[in-house]
């Protein structure tokens, strides 16, 4: 039983993100009944055409992007958290974040297209944490210490730019865009969206899962995992570019999204415990599942979306708290 | 697998000083020794510099008649094994996890341990007695424990060579000899070359070791611990008075 707990959990929240996802495709603002449903889906009957549209263009891509996005946050926090050794690490420690608030603020500014808004996100979201990797290196010293020194500072720097743009940002118009995509939203999502963001995740995801043993060396730090002989600067800077890659991708589509990777990461090393053979694919599913929770609660109760980041904020720390309190007490009675 | 270090320097900033200066060694096969030397003499980096962590700035290491900086992490890993401070950050880790790792350099990048590579790490735990300790994790052992486990991890490497750096020195006693007793059994019975680095000149007479003594960086003197050890030199390295005992050294 023991040894079949995290094939258990992860077979269960499979199962859960399933259920989670059809009723996704039912839930909302404009309520459709089971029946409903299997009649848009499985017939061509006109009476629910409505039904049809509002499900296979609103609400599926919707749910697809929110559930992808759950796993690229996910996964990608965990990874940082391994890489820097530290379990506070977030996957906006390098800068993606502002760098990618940035680029969508200027197009914004500039007044592109959604896609160009994703596009500028997407590039200066990965520039970013270039510039934070070439300042790491002026330090000429290889530690995670350097690095994550270096992502503080490029951080504020895009923190500081970001500022700037909204200042400059006409105030009725513009800088409400800017606000409301910082704060992270789905609205904007249609299956073209689905078509470029799943395949990219979904890549950088298989790519992970064959390594995914070897991450936990990368964690043992320089001297150590060199000794054991992995080609440490190598995995761990193509560790971070997956992890960027991820987030930047995700980011570029739906804005910043606060605390999934650094929640869902936490919950599943305490069912996992600290191995990334386990922990990855708990990842992959408890991240869907929580963000696709969280888009139904955005979309559905109130007449405005609500912001991604305010909902993934106040259920993330609740649970957070719940989660650690609980995680500690039997941690310390554990210990006598 | 026989070492040879041929006037080796080592600086840590390219225009500063030399940590180590015209070190040159020879270490024989399946041998036991002993770097011996005062905080700062240079243990350390000696210890690094023949792991390859640190790169020389001038003259080689030799590992039989390879070239040590001409080797892939992969194929240096095969040969030489090393044991450094604890990693940081890793409490959470399950010592056979942990010990698992020590496999990584017989896998492709796609591979991982399954139950085959579970049973030798069972094997390599039973060995050093530690089988009790494998479902702990690293955090909730001590410290004694924890270095058995490092030291169980680099046999799990299947290295020729084992460096360690300093293995006794956060240890009680009691520790200090079990793992002193352990590293001279497995220069014996596992057929390795170990190097270990230790400022207790105690240590070397226990083990009857191959003692290099080192000082400011250099080589003073290479040989059989009850021939180096004298106390006239112990004096004048350590700057204190000495009085020798069968087996041991006291601190006046």
């Amino acid at each position: 039983m023991k040894k079949h707990k995290v094939l258990l959990f992860f077979l269960s929240s499979l199962l859960i993100f399933l259920i989670i996802f059809v009723a996704a495709l039912l839930i909302g603002r404009y309520q459709i009944s089971l029946s409903d449903f299997f009649k848009a889906i499985f017939t061509n009957d006109e009476s629910v055409e409505i039904e049809r549209n509002i499900i296979v263009n609103l609400r599926l891509p919707r749910t697809i992007v929110a559930g992808v996005t759950g796993v690229a946050l996910s996964v990608s926090g965990l990874l940082y958290q391994e890489t820097f050794q530290n379990k506070l690490v977030s996957p906006d420690l390098l800068g993606v974040s502002n760098g990618a608030g940035v680029g969508a603020a200027l197009a914004i500014v500039l007044g592109l297209s959604t896609a160009f808004v994703n596009i500028f996100a997407f590039a200066i979201a990965v520039g970013t944490v270039l510039l934070t990797c070439l300042v790491a290196k002026l330090f000429r010293n290889a530690s995670s210490m350097t690095l994550l020194l270096s992502g503080i500072i490029i951080s504020g720097l895009m923190g500081s730019v970001l500022a700037l743009i909204k200042y400059f940002a006409e105030a009725d118009t513009q800088l409400a865009v800017i606000t409301y995509w910082l704060m992270g939203t789905f609205s904007r999502v249609d299956m073209m969206s689905v078509y470029v963001l799943a395949p990219i995740v979904a890549i950088l995801i298989a790519i992970l899962l064959i390594l995914r043993w070897r991450i936990n060396i990368v964690a043992l730090g320089k001297e150590e995992a060199e000794s054991k002989g992995l080609n440490y600067k190598f995995y761990r800077y193509l560790i971070i570019g997956i992890a960027t890659l991820l987030t930047a991708s995700t980011v570029a589509f739906c804005g910043t999204i606060s605390w999934v990777g650094l929640v869902i990461p936490h919950i599943v090393r305490i069912i996992s415990g600290r191995d990334t053979r386990k922990s990855i694919p708990l990842c992959i599913t408890f991240g869907a599942v929580f963000m696709v929770v969280v888009d139904i609660i955005s979309r559905s109760f109130t007449d405005q979306e609500i912001p991604l980041s305010a909902i993934t904020g106040i259920f993330g720390t609740v649970i957070f708290i719940i989660v650690l309190v609980r995680y500690w007490r039997s941690y310390h009675e554990h210990q006598g | 697998m026989s070492i040879k270090v041929n006037h080796v320097f080592f600086a840590y900033q390219k225009h500063g000083p030399d940590t180590l200066k015209d070190i040159s060694l020879n270490i024989a096969n399946q041998s036991l020794n002993v770097i011996l030397g005062l905080n700062g003499s240079g243990k350390t980096t000696l210890i690094k510099v023949l792991a390859g962590i640190c790169e020389t700035k001038r003259g080689e290491v030799y590992y039989g008649s390879t070239k040590l900086n001409t080797l892939t992490y992969k194929e240096r890993s095969k040969i030489v094994s090393y044991v450094g401070q604890y990693a940081k950050g890793i409490e959470d880790v399950k010592v056979k996890d942990y010990l698992a790792y020590g496999l990584l350099n017989s896998f492709a990048f796609y591979q991982s341990p399954k139950e085959k590579e579970m049973k030798q790490v069972n094997e390599i735990a039973k060995k050093l007695g530690i089988e009790y300790l494998l479902d702990k994790t690293l955090g909730n052992i001590s410290g004694g424990e924890r270095q058995i486990v490092s030291i169980a991890s680099a046999l799990a490497q299947n290295a020729k060579v084992i460096l360690l750096d300093e293995p006794t020195s956060a240890l009680d006693l009691k520790n200090q000899s079990v793992v002193l007793a352990l590293l001279k059994r497995i220069v014996a019975s596992e057929k390795r070359t170990v190097i270990l680095s230790t400022h207790n000149p105690n240590h070397a007479l226990l083990l009857n070791a191959n003692v290099i003594l080192i000082d400011s960086g250099k080589i003073l003197e290479v040989g059989s611990a009850k021939k180096i050890i004298k106390l006239d030199k112990l004096r004048k390295i350590y700057g204190v008075n000495f009085k020798l005992g069968k087996d041991f050294v006291f601190k006046v």
